[in-house]
């Protein structure tokens, strides 16, 4: 995860290094555009998040400590409860260090595109967490389909015209992202936006705030009742 | 077959309890009693010895039937206050040291601060790792693993001890120690619950065994309850005497002797069909004869010759 994070750092600084192609300074909404909206929200954020949320209880199973936590005197839902805080915080540390990295490469330019995609990120990984520690209560490879989902839905579905890609996560943290990027002329223009078919942000916090709510009951109950061999 | 011998005080209780993964029964109308002392559980492999194991602890709930851990629903995560398990797995959290994963398991139970530190220094040195604690335990060899996992079991001071195989990598001086231990324990009123393949740890380990074989429970109680119970194999005694050609006929006058072979130079081999029946006539034949008896030794009381008896009876057809 650290590494894939590097190698997103050194990517920013090349972009951001003046060429002769493009003397120019490189601006708050380019940055956005090109690198932290493409390259940070379309993959490394789910991959960040699954890296951490899906091994959180199949890890447990398949190194065979899960019984431990089984037998406690903790109610299963909270030992679930648990796993989500602590892989949430470890993972908020992640994604939001991360974004903080990409965007205070290339400067000053940078403190502006953190100010809009920080609080989308912080929700955004709440909902990928409780996603993907539900595949982890909920088969032991979850990994693997974790890995289907983000590459699967997030990515090829959330691209897609229509309105399917409405089952995706990312798709409300672009909405919201479109709406508070105004400053920055975040949005595509005219025909592109037409096809994304956006959501008001208010919306998107929403859907956002009830997935993660979802997710996460959803898991404990999974969590509660699975017998797990 | 269930013996006469109640359990003393019923800390754990299975009624009637079955369990089927797909279309494979694992454990058939199971009705037992587990109380203080040890109890030990005895089984070929794949008998249901695990899944009884997983269902007492509250790892997996029944299809049919209740358990109830001190008046309580094993799967309830209040029963497992009471529960302290052993796994048959080495997995532990290894990177921790052995200090450090008794605190946390103290946390996980419920234990903070001073109260946690105390019950882990406590714990170690029970189960004999306190010199030995600060390592990490990927460094440990199986016996301390087997060691670590037990205090784990312990740290939270619980009422049914659940242990499988739990001598598994233990030199022959640890395994002693170990009994030891699990004989303090059964004697501060804890019910002991022990699996183990390795029949003869039973014979000196167990005040009650638990036979089980293709999910039925074959017998349970004491050793020697179970053994007179087999009507049909005859107890076998060795009696080492001065003279057996001379006492083999009177010894054949007992009612409770069915049969009586001479093994030269000095051994006769006796089939009894009631043993404590014959041990009463014989003490009595003994008092009044001069048998010079030298020895006198029961060759098919052990853990290992009851189980292949059970096993036996149980393959015949009903």
């Amino acid at each position: 995860m650290l590494v894939l994070l590097a190698l997103a750092v050194l990517i920013t600084y090349l972009w951001s290094l003046p060429k002769p192609w493009h003397p120019d300074t490189r601006t708050a909404a380019e940055l956005a555009r090109q690198i932290v909206l493409p390259l940070y929200m379309g993959f490394l954020l789910p991959v960040i998040c699954l890296g951490y949320a899906s091994a959180a209880i199949a890890d447990e199973r398949t190194g065979e400590t899960l019984v431990y936590l089984l037998t406690t005197n903790i109610p299963r839902p909270l030992v679930y409860l648990s796993k989500y805080a602590a892989a949430l915080l470890l993972t908020l540390g992640m994604t939001l260090g991360g974004l903080a990295a990409l965007c205070l490469v290339p400067g000053k330019i940078g403190l502006e595109a953190l100010g809009i995609f920080w609080t989308v990120t912080a929700c955004a990984t709440a909902a990928y967490v409780g996603l993907f520690l539900l595949f982890s209560a909920w088969v032991r490879r979850a990994t693997f389909l974790a890995l289907a989902y983000a590459l699967m839905i997030e990515t090829l579905t959330g691209n897609i015209p229509g309105v399917v890609k409405r089952i995706t996560v990312s798709f409300y943290a672009k909405s919201w992202l479109y709406e508070s990027g105004e400053p920055i002329d975040l949005a595509p223009g005219g025909v592109v936006l037409g096809l994304f078919d956006p959501v008001t942000a208010a919306t998107a916090q929403w859907v956002l705030g009830l997935a993660s709510v979802g997710f996460v009951a959803l898991g404990m109950w999974i969590f509660s009742r699975k017998e797990y061999d | 077959m269930n013996t006469e011998s109640r359990v003393t005080t019923t800390l754990a209780e299975m009624r009637n309890v079955s369990k089927w993964f797909g279309p494979v029964m694992a454990l058939n109308g199971v009705n037992l009693e587990i109380g203080s002392g040890i109890t030990g559980l005895v089984g070929p492999n794949g008998a249901g010895k695990t899944t009884l194991l997983r269902l007492l602890t509250g790892q997996i709930k029944t299809s049919l039937g209740g358990i109830d851990v001190c008046g309580r629903d094993a799967w309830s995560a209040r029963a497992k206050d009471h529960i302290g398990l052993c796994p048959f797995g080495d997995a532990t959290w290894d990177e921790l040291s052995g200090r450090k994963l008794m605190r946390v398991t103290a946390g996980m139970r419920g234990f903070t601060g001073a109260e946690a530190r105390r019950r882990a220094e406590s714990v170690l040195e029970t189960v004999g790792m306190a010199k030995r604690a600060d390592r990490p335990v990927r460094t440990y060899s199986k016996g301390m693993r087997q060691r670590i996992k037990l205090g784990q079991a312990l740290v939270h001071d619980p009422d049914l001890l659940v242990l499988d195989e739990p001598l598994n990598g233990v030199d022959p001086v640890g395994c002693e120690e170990l009994n030891d231990l699990f004989r303090t324990l059964a004697a501060q009123g804890k019910a002991v619950l022990v699996s183990s393949h390795i029949l003869h740890e039973m014979d000196q380990l167990a005040d009650r065994i638990l036979f089980i074989c293709r999910g039925k429970l074959l017998a349970s109680g004491s050793l020697a309850e179970i053994r007179d119970m087999l009507d049909d194999h005859p107890l076998k005694v060795r009696i080492s005497c001065g003279s057996p050609r001379c006492i083999a006929p009177q010894l054949l006058m007992l009612e409770s002797v069915k049969s009586v072979s001479i093994e030269p130079p000095s051994d006769l081999l006796l089939e009894v069909q009631n043993p404590s029946r014959f041990y009463a006539e014989f003490g009595e034949f003994a008092a009044g004869n001069d048998a010079q008896v030298q020895r006198l030794k029961a060759t098919d009381t052990s853990t290992e010759a009851v189980f292949d008896y059970l096993m036996e009876r149980a393959a015949r057809p009903e």
